[in-house]
């Protein structure tokens, strides 16, 4: 258990296999964390990185070494080291093969042997699906008929499977590629990974919960008016060049007819608020928090078709600016992208690139405290952060003016960009006249424990190897989030309407998330 | 002491908006040298400034230091020329730093955006971006231009801003300009539907205070009884540019005696007057302008029974920076003086960030400047 650091588990020796390691995943943050986790001395001795897939050139294990290093040099929180990255190097090597080619499981089983050989392995595996969710049933079952999945009960050796979203991409689908990996893993095998759980702020929402005094008592109904979750990405799903606007990444062969809702609140905002509202767990255990957490899932409100107009606002983002610089709407992009491939440009695209929602969570602790959600792209600046909104103080004394009301006092955990918190309170500013106004008192985790904080991604890598499941989605997890957003999906796709509220790039979202909010007279947190 | 970070000015040479924070950071550390205690980033707020032309955005950047060291703020200062060429968004960052203690550093933060032609469109996306959380917005509008004629510019700038701050000084063809500012206020104030409230403030109003002062003490019934009823005429003289001040005055007066407008009179750049129904019966009101002399309200001249005969009062701007009320037609009257200092622009900005709170009489004097400016303009 590593939430307590006197109990942590240490991680075990074992072969760590990324399939898919030729993509965007492995290149940008799966490589430069296991890079940081070398550096910082935090791996087994006994220990390799192998690539599977399609995708490599020349030598293998020179492609990937090489395709390391770029991904370091760009991604890593630190720059790479030629004496670390030369130890590093060592054990990364690359399998090319098909996912769908019984041959090229046989060449990886052979090659992880002999890597457990020479590093002294003792068999163990760790498997990163990095890979679409249609080749995740695939991967399990040549794995399985290769003979590379150890039992859940063998002591001497392990493997473990971590599974990447999207887990399916709504609940009939989901139970699919759960049942997918059932095949070959046991629950216990299986960690089904969310990267926002691996930070820190994350992390430390139950330690400022549960480690401290002042925070538990007011953390319900009676104290807490209500709750804002923010997703905030100042990214498009296209990235250019600065210089000549021409396209160098696109993820909207991913993202079109997926949409912000199953991209970002059925897991990630989900499992924030699980944990932002979740009751006092009895231990740290792995399942005793993932329970509490399920708990809360349990409790969501229900949407009806009514809900679902009247509580949730979907739309799209249309041409703008971000950073100074003039950008195309979500459906040029989507245009764009079909085009260049040759391929169909489909009708104008309904997928909603913004989600804003208000929902409920019926238990004793929340009854009617409502818990906002907004997420999407090409907004003003990546932000993320849980705020929780304490209860005004009565309109008397320092808040007796009725058209100036004191700002409440607000606790905000900082996902990102800059991890940490801050929690504003009124205060009096100095002279004869009492004069009311806001104070912001800051924590800023790198500001104050002067380090870089580790990435997510090396936090959660460590962890399956230390067999720790805490921050991973259990199975009710994932199929109670799916659960509760199906009714949204249903409505969507039933829905006759053409064109989704708008909103510019570089704004806060459309009219209709304002309005959403600001019918309860509330309002949306400048961030 | 003060510290800069690097550069004669301070600021960096231009860096990409999307590396504003990262270079603020940056400058901070530089700020705060190696092996000494933390800095101290301090900002009560974010402060918004709009100005028109490169020489006003200079005047303005050289009041920063003292309207920070009064309140600290994340300083973003935009530099709109919409007419100039068409060019890119650039952006100049600054830190300064002075010791509060010994070994205690404190900060701020500052941001020059400086737009061309068509890029000014892009000011309020660059703000959004820039806009520290969970603090109160203020947005100074800097430019000569009244607020109610900057069009959306100014609205999308206010999107997210408690306070919006404004100059009045200087403003020309003043009935129209009063009528459109009084109606504005309340269209900006009130957001109609929306739940966030915000202000406007003139700083005219605030350079008032002394004025408003010392003639609610020379009217007020237990020092001089009946004197406000019996008042028939109020002549307010100023200075070159001071006529909205002025005018501002006249309403404030106007409110608090509840007199009711008949009709007006404008000669322009000489003299405004209107003629009003008193509790006396029927009173006057001028404002004249003076030659010359400090842009101000120099001189208010009330008319009135004192001690049951016509007499009057003479209050006036002196250059040691005192007002006097002199009674005139009373035997063994006192001259009595209130001291109002000078106060920069600077200072009344640095007060006014913190003062957000709406002010009713205010409010009451421009709902009547609107209605003086009606009987003029004959609407």
């Amino acid at each position: 258990m590593t939430w307590g650091a006197h109990q942590a588990l240490l991680p075990q020796p074992c072969a760590l296999v990324i399939f898919g390691a030729a993509g965007d995943l492995s290149w940008r943050k799966l490589l430069p964390a296991i890079y940081n986790l070398n550096v910082d001395g935090e791996l087994p001795s006994n220990f390799a990185v192998v690539g599977f897939g399609v995708g490599s050139k020349g030598d293998p294990d020179e492609w990937i070494r090489e395709r390391a290093k770029d991904g370091i040099t760009r991604f890593s929180r630190r720059p790479p080291d030629e004496n670390h990255f030369a130890h590093f190097a060592r054990s990364l090597f690359y399998v090319e093969g098909s996912f769908n080619d019984a041959r090229a499981y046989a060449q990886l089983k052979a090659r992880l042997e002999s890597i457990d050989q020479q590093f002294g392995i003792p068999g163990s595996r760790i498997y990163y699906l990095a890979v679409p969710p249609n080749v995740v049933g695939m991967s399990v079952d040549h794995l399985k008929a290769a003979g590379m999945v150890a039992s859940p009960s063998d002591t001497r050796v392990f493997t473990r499977v971590i599974v990447e979203k999207p887990i399916g991409r709504d609940l009939e689908s989901a139970k699919k590629v759960i049942a997918d990996v059932d095949k070959a893993f046991a629950e216990n095998q299986t960690y089904r990974i969310d990267h926002y759980l691996g930070k820190e702020t994350v992390q430390n929402l139950l330690v400022i919960r549960f480690a401290n005094s002042i925070f538990e008592p007011l953390w319900n109904k009676n104290h807490v008016d209500h709750v804002q979750i923010t997703v905030a990405e100042e990214e498009g799903l296209t990235h250019r060049d600065p210089k000549t606007h021409e396209v160098t990444g696109s993820r909207i062969g991913y993202y079109e007819g997926v949409g912000a809702l199953r991209d970002m609140v059925q897991n990630h905002i989900l499992q924030v608020l699980c944990l932002t509202c979740m009751e006092p767990p009895w231990s740290l255990g792995a399942d005793v928090i993932r329970d509490a957490k399920s708990g809360v899932l349990r409790c969501l409100r229900p949407l009806s078709r009514e809900d679902v107009k009247t509580s949730v606002v979907r739309a799209q983002y249309i041409a703008g600016d971000i950073n100074g610089e003039e950008v195309p709407g979500y459906r040029h992009e989507v245009r764009e992208y079909f085009a260049s491939r040759n391929q169909p440009v489909p009708s104008d695209s309904t997928t909603e690139t913004f989600v804003a929602m208000r929902l409920f969570i019926d238990n004793w602790r929340w009854a009617d405290v409502p818990f906002y959600i907004r997420t999407g792209k090409r907004l003003p600046k990546r932000a993320s952060e849980v705020a929780i909104q304490f209860k005004e103080v009565p309109q008397i004394l320092f808040n007796a003016h009725p058209d100036i009301p004191l700002e409440p006092t607000v606790l905000a955990l900082r996902v990102q960009p800059e991890e940490g918190l801050s929690l504003r309170i009124a205060s009096k500013l100095p002279g004869p006249k009492v004069r009311i106004y806001p104070v912001k008192l800051e924590f800023n985790y790198t500001a104050s424990y002067a380090a870089t904080t580790p990435e997510a991604y090396e936090r959660l890598l460590l962890d399956v190897m230390a067999g720790d499941a805490t921050l991973f989605m259990r199975r009710d997890a994932v199929e109670a989030a799916w659960q509760f957003v199906a009714p949204i999906l249903e409505n969507w796709e039933n829905s006759r309407e053409r064109y989704l509220p708008e909103y510019r790039a570089g704004t806060w979202g459309p009219l209709e998330a304002d309005k959403l909010i600001e019918a309860d007279g509330r309002q949306w947190r400048t961030l | 002491m003060i510290r800069n970070s690097p550069s004669k000015s301070g600021l960096s040479d231009p860096v990409a908006l999307k590396d504003v924070e990262r270079e603020l950071d940056r400058r901070m550390f530089i700020v705060q040298g190696t092996g000494e205690s933390p800095i101290l980033r301090a900002r009560m707020s974010n402060l918004v400034i709009y100005c028109d032309r490169p020489e006003l955005a200079n005047e303005v950047a050289n009041e920063i230091a003292e309207i920070v060291a009064t309140h600290p703020a994340r300083v973003l200062l935009l530099l709109a020329e919409p007419s100039g060429e068409a060019g890119d968004l650039t952006a100049t960052v600054a830190v300064r730093g002075r010791v509060v203690d010994p070994g205690r550093w404190v900060c701020s933060e500052f941001v020059s955006l400086h737009a061309k032609g068509r890029a000014a469109e892009r000011l309020p996306y660059a703000v959004r971006s820039l806009l520290i959380g969970d603090l109160p917005t203020n947005l100074w509008w800097a430019a000569p231009q009244p607020p109610s004629m900057a069009g959306h510019l100014l609205y999308d700038l206010a999107e997210h801003a408690q306070q919006i701050i404004y100059d009045s000084v200087g403003w020309i063809e003043p009935p129209k300009v009063m009528a459109a500012t009084a109606s504005w206020l309340n269209q900006f104030e009130a957001r109609p539907g929306r739940v966030p409230w915000r202000v406007a403030s003139d700083l005219n109003w605030r350079r008032l205070k002394y004025w408003r002062r010392i003639l609610a003490q020379t009217l007020d019934p237990a020092t001089a009884p009946g004197a406000a009823e019996s008042l028939s005429e109020i002549m307010i003289e100023h200075g070159p540019h001071a006529v909205i001040q002025a005018w501002g005055l006249a309403g404030w007066m106007m409110s608090r005696l509840g007199w009711r407008v008949q009709q007006g009179h404008f000669q322009e750049g000489e003299e405004i007057s209107w003629q009003f129904r008193s509790p006396a019966g029927l009173a006057r009101l001028r404002i004249r302008r003076l030659p010359e002399g400090t842009a101000e309200v120099q001189r208010v001249h009330l008319n009135c029974i004192l001690q049951g005969k016509p007499g009057a009062f003479n209050v006036e701007l002196h250059s040691d920076r005192r007002i006097s009320v002199m009674p005139e037609g009373v035997i063994k009257a006192e001259q009595r003086t209130l001291t109002a200092p000078v106060q920069s622009r600077a200072e009344l900005i640095s007060r006014q960030l913190s003062d957000r709170e709406r002010d009713p009489v205010f409010h009451e004097s421009m709902a009547v400047a609107l209605i003086l400016a009606q009987r003029l303009l004959g609407s």
